[in-house]
């Protein structure tokens, strides 16, 4: 279990300077909605925007300390567009169209 | 001739054909939301896919993961390129991101 503080800084390491917010979806310290605002993203496609933070993030959900990220990362102009990005897989029946990875579906 | 799901087979499925989409089911008889969310974009898209039914052997889904570097199904692969799952598809259909891959690749 790990804080909302906690991921905001290993997202940092990533990518320094970005504008993060972590929700903790569940109040579980393991399953988080990150959004990560940044300059640096223009120009470059969703996925390769994710891919730094999962490499990063792959030994804290192999380890178990993470279950599920749910990434949103997004340039300033994307973000000023965009409403509440919080998504909860296991919440209610939102329709949402960001960018997130849905680890516990694996087993489906 | 069998079909074993090694790295070099799927990447020939992906160097050889522009859109491809491992799902699970198939575009008419999707068995998964996420699945028939990805191949309903392409559909939109009206350019010819291939799609490749993960749910036939299970080995697949194992290998094409890790194969893919990427953990969840579905996946569409873009001019040999992994885009990412469905939200990412809708999302970069959405802003128009989709559209100029697959036009940019038709004007070669």
């Amino acid at each position: 279990m790990v804080a909302e503080q906690w991921v905001v800084e290993e997202v940092l390491k990533v990518i320094p300077n970005a504008d993060i917010s972590v929700t903790d979806l569940h109040k579980s310290g393991d399953h988080f909605h990150v959004r990560v605002v940044s300059p640096e993203y223009e120009g470059i496609r969703p996925l390769q925007r994710q891919r730094p933070i999962l490499n990063h993030f792959k030994k804290f959900i192999a380890q178990n300390i993470v279950h599920a990220l749910d990434l949103k990362c997004m340039t300033p102009e994307q973000a000023s567009k965009s409403g509440e990005t919080a998504f909860d897989p296991h919440g209610g029946d939102v329709e949402f169209f960001g960018v997130h990875i849905r680890r516990e579906k694996r087993s489906e | 001739m069998s079909f074993n799901w090694t790295p070099e087979e799927l990447q020939e499925i992906v160097d050889n054909n522009n859109i491809v989409l491992f799902m699970k089911g198939t575009p008419e008889e999707p068995r998964c939301g996420f699945s028939n969310r990805a191949a309903s974009v392409l559909n939109e898209l009206g350019q010819p896919f291939v799609s490749v039914n993960i749910l036939t052997d299970p080995r697949a889904i194992p290998s094409v993961c890790a194969w893919a570097d990427f953990p969840t199904m579905p996946q569409i692969y873009i001019n040999g390129e992994l885009i990412g799952g469905s939200d990412i598809a809708l999302e970069m259909y959405e802003s128009g991101e989709l559209q100029q891959m697959i036009s940019a690749n038709e004007s070669k």
